[in-house]
Parts: C-alpha cells; structure tokens; sequence
C-alpha cells in the first residue's frame, strides 16, 4: 500500500492523466490503481474570488485474491463403461481476483472411490473436440485475466474390473500464484507465503506506485480452506450398464371360423407375437440387442407377413403395427414337427426406451 | 471520469499560475483530506461495530471514509466557500448517502441535489441519479469567520 499525500501541481497533473482511466471489472478495481481523495475550494474574501484552493491524499487498491472451481458440462458424475479410457469430466475455474493470476491446477482422486483411475490428465480443450489430444495437457493455467474463466478437463481411465453402480470421483483444486510473466509459473499465494509474492510490502512508506499488497479472501471449497488461495471442487464418474428387460405377448388375429371377430385360438387361427426390449431408466446404452424366438412346435410361421423390429408399444405393452419389416431379420421355415425359429437385431436402445420385434404365425 | 480529469488538469494549470498571488495572500483557507477504511468487526456476542483504520489494505468491496479538514487561517472572513470533490473512478458513493447531498453525475457540468438529478441512458430512457452515477460532489458553506474549521465527510465504496 502506498499513501501519498501533496498539493496538487504539476506532477499530480501528470498522475492524474495515467490513471483516471481505470474501468470497472465486475472482479473489482484492478489491483494497483488510486484511490484519491481529491478537493478543490472556492471562495471569496470582502466579495473577490481567491486562487482555488486544492489537497489530494491516495491510496493504492490492493489485490484481492479469489477464485472459484465448479463442475460444468455434465453436472452429476459422468457415466462410462469398464475398461472406458480417457474418460473426461469438466470443470470452471474462475478468477475472482483483481488482478491477472496464475492457477496451478492438481487433480486427486477423492476418498472413498469405489474403484480406481488411472492415468488421471488436467487438460485445456484447445481444438474443443470434447477429448484428450496430445499436448493439451497442462499444470497451471498461465496469466488468467480478471474476471476470466477457463475450462479445465480431466480425463481419467476406469479399470476393466469396476462393476455397475460404483463410483470414484475427482478432487480438481486451482492454487493462484503470481502471474505477470507469460509462459512462468509464478509464486503461489498463500497464506504463510505472501512474504513471496516480490510486490507485497510491508507498509514501508516508500512513494512506489506497484507498492500493492496482496490479500486472501477465497472462501472453502471441497478441500481446502477459507483464504488460502485455492480452490476445489469435486467431479466424478458412475459405472453405467444395460439394464434390459424382454416382454413377450400374442394376440389373436383371426380364425377361420370368426374372422376377425372376437377370434379363438383353434386350428387356422393367425396369432401375432409381440416381444418387447426395454432399456431401463439411467442404464448404459445397449447395443447388439438380439431377439431370438423358437415357436411352438404346433405354430407355423407368416412368411408372408414377414419379421417387423423397431416398432413402439402402446400404453398396455401391446406392439404398435410402426415396426420396419427388416429383411436382415431372419426365421427358419422348418419342417412340419420341428418348431420354427425367428430372430433379429433391433437399433441401439438408449436408456428409458423400448423397442420391439413381431411377427405372425398359425396355428396348425 | 473525463470531465473530472480535465478540470484536474486546469485546476493544476491555475495553481501554478497564480502560485505567486496565493503567497502574498497568504492562503486564507488550509485543506487536509484523507482516507480511512470502515472497518466492520464481528466479535462473539457483541453485535457487529465498525472502526475507522489506516488504509494498509484495500480491496474492492471495502467501504471508505473520505474525510477533509478546512480552516479559515486568515484573519478575514471567507465567503462562498464551495468545496468541490471529484470522485476518484476506483470508488462509488456508497448507496446510503443522502439524497439531499449536492452531487453532479455528469463529470461536474450540472451540481444539484441528488434525489433530484436525472440520467439519461443510452437508450434515451431517463431515470433517477443513483448513488453509483456520481462524479463529483460538493458542499457549500455561505461564510467561514477566522479560526473556524471544519470536517466534511462522505463514504464511498471501493468498485
């Protein structure tokens, strides 16, 4: 802190035209410019105006060191799959500071995981593909800007042994240090060590504009304190897996003897299959669903109506006729007293989705 | 803060100017300003108080004391004193000021009350001055006899 005190003349003149300039960072007043108190008089004496009187006394802003991490993209742990590499979470990390700073970034797995990652990268998305490439890695976040925000990825790889459900999650904490120098990690500030920071003082009472001070005031994180110039914040990964179930229902078509009103199940009568997959609510995706269906023995299948897959079901878990006659499916027409076969691929089955294969046979 | 810095500037230019005629007036009127930092302290079950302390440390956010000591040191009475205060651009008046304090919010061109002082946006909408729109202030007091002082204050908040 400098505090200087004089009349204002020609040399406060020139100060005055340095640094009226400061804009305001929503951060705050950047850290080394003037507060002035600043007072000019008029007056009279028996009705004449007297040469205007002026004093000025300044103080010199300080700098603020704050900042914050936080989880971004995908809040909530990011699901992946066994043996998943370079799995990515995301994080902001915010300079609330007053002045431009250095963050040194560390990321520790948190207590208590259920598994363990492996080769765990901080890195800046520099071509945003959303992934790791070689070179993005970084350490620390060099000369972030007031009021700048940086987002920081971290990718980790899941082991091949963890099992649906479990957790590990990641501790991303940012450590400011001095910045100034292009492409230098500088000196961290922290509370035993702002005798480190080369600009700090000591009120020495030297008349010296960088005379600024540097103070502590970020609030706790995940795992660090209140004003020790870090902060953290935690991000993590859940092992997601299919959850798929398979319904299967037949319904009655038509007979030779009814039609298609109100048919039975007699000799002749056309009854449709309807097997529906379903993906459960927060499960993996579910790929190569394959449905394979042996028919009775006394049934025998619709060649003509063909094999349908990707349809939808309605509000009773019936098949709606919305299905794709798939020529890729497959049934084996067997000989009379060997049951014949049906099977097919349905499309990927995103979690909390349905999908359905249905075909027609007759009775025999 | 334009105005404020060009009106600096002539201020200087006519000190030093008329820096001869000040000496053998004499300079009835002597100044002292400074700056305190408003400190608020919480202690265990006392409620919060605030003390004034040197600015060893200031950061945005901090509330100030601008304070500014004037003496009549002639033997003459003074007339029309008007003390004029540009607002240094790091700070804003603090929100709870007077509405009756005398102010400009247009860098020192117009002086008025400031629940009276209007602004005109960008956009041509004209609302009322704020606290934060201040560029100067200023206070005027009709005579000052020989040997009178005073002080006059006002907060601010560091931006």
């Amino acid at each position: 802190m400098k505090r200087t005190k004089q009349l204002l003349g020609a040399v406060s003149s020139v100060a005055l035209i340095a640094f009226s300039t400061a804009p305001a960072y929503a951060a705050g007043t950047q850290a080394g410019q003037p507060i002035t108190n600043e007072v000019f008089v008029d007056y009279q004496v028996g009705g004449f105006d007297q040469t205007q009187v002026s004093d000025t006394d300044t103080i010199t802003v300080d700098r603020k060191i704050d900042l914050t991490v936080a989880e971004t993209g995908n809040i909530g742990r990011t699901q992946v799959s066994p043996n998943q590499t370079q799995a990515v979470i995301e994080f902001e990390v915010t300079n609330l500071s007053n002045d431009v700073a250095d963050f040194v970034l560390t990321a520790t797995p948190a207590a208590g995981n259920d598994f363990t990652l492996t080769n765990i990268i901080i890195f800046v998305d520099a071509d945003a593909d959303g992934e790791y490439d070689v070179g993005e890695e970084v350490t620390y976040l060099d000369e972030l800007a007031a009021d700048g925000v940086q987002q920081v990825l971290v990718a980790a790889d899941i082991p091949v042994t963890a099992t649906a459900g479990q957790t590990a999650d990641i501790v991303l904490t940012a450590q400011a240090a001095e910045g100034g120098t292009i492409g230098v990690e500088g000196d961290i500030y922290d509370a035993t060590n702002t005798s480190d920071d080369t600009e700090a003082n000591t009120e020495d009472g030297t008349v010296n504009a960088a005379n600024v001070d540097t103070v502590l005031a970020d609030g706790a994180g995940d795992d660090d304190a209140v004003e020790d110039g870090a902060f953290s914040d935690t991000d993590g990964y859940v092992v997601a897996a299919a959850d798929v179930s398979v319904s299967k229902a037949s319904t009655i078509i038509s007979d030779p003897v009814n039609g298609t009103s109100n048919p039975k199940p007699i000799p002749g009568a056309v009854v449709e299959y309807c097997i529906a997959v379903t993906n459960g609510p927060g499960a993996a995706l579910a790929t190569a669903v394959n449905v394979a269906d042996t028919l009775p023995v006394d049934l025998e299948i619709d060649d003509v109506f063909g094999v349908f897959i990707d349809g939808t079901v309605d509000g009773t878990g019936d098949c709606n006729a919305d299905g794709t006659d798939n020529a890729n499916s497959n049934f084996v027409d067997n000989a009379l007293g060997t049951p014949d076969e049906v099977s097919g691929t349905l499309s990927d089955l995103p979690a909390s989705t349905t999908r359905t294969l249905y075909f027609r046979a007759t009775i025999n | 803060m334009k105005k404020g810095r060009i009106f600096g500037i002539f201020a200087a230019l006519a000190a030093l100017v008329s820096a001869p005629a000040m000496a053998q007036n004499g300079q009835s009127v002597a100044l002292n300003g400074d700056v305190m930092v408003v400190k608020t302290i919480n202690e265990d079950g006392a409620e919060p108080r605030t003390e004034l302390v040197e600015p060893d440390l200031v950061v945005p956010g901090d509330r100030l004391l601008f304070r500014t000591n004037y003496e009549n040191t002639s033997a003459e009475l003074v007339e029309n004193f008007v003390v004029t205060n540009p607002l240094s651009s790091a700070v804003q008046l603090a929100p709870d000021t007077s509405g009756d304090q005398v102010v400009s919010v247009d860098g020192g061109k117009n002086f008025g009350a400031l629940s009276a002082l209007t602004v005109t946006e960008e956009s041509g909408t004209v609302r009322s001055a704020l606290a934060s729109d201040v560029t100067h202030l200023r206070w005027t007091l009709a005579s000052l006899e020989p040997g009178e002082s005073g002080q006059i204050t006002f907060y601010a908040i560091v931006r």
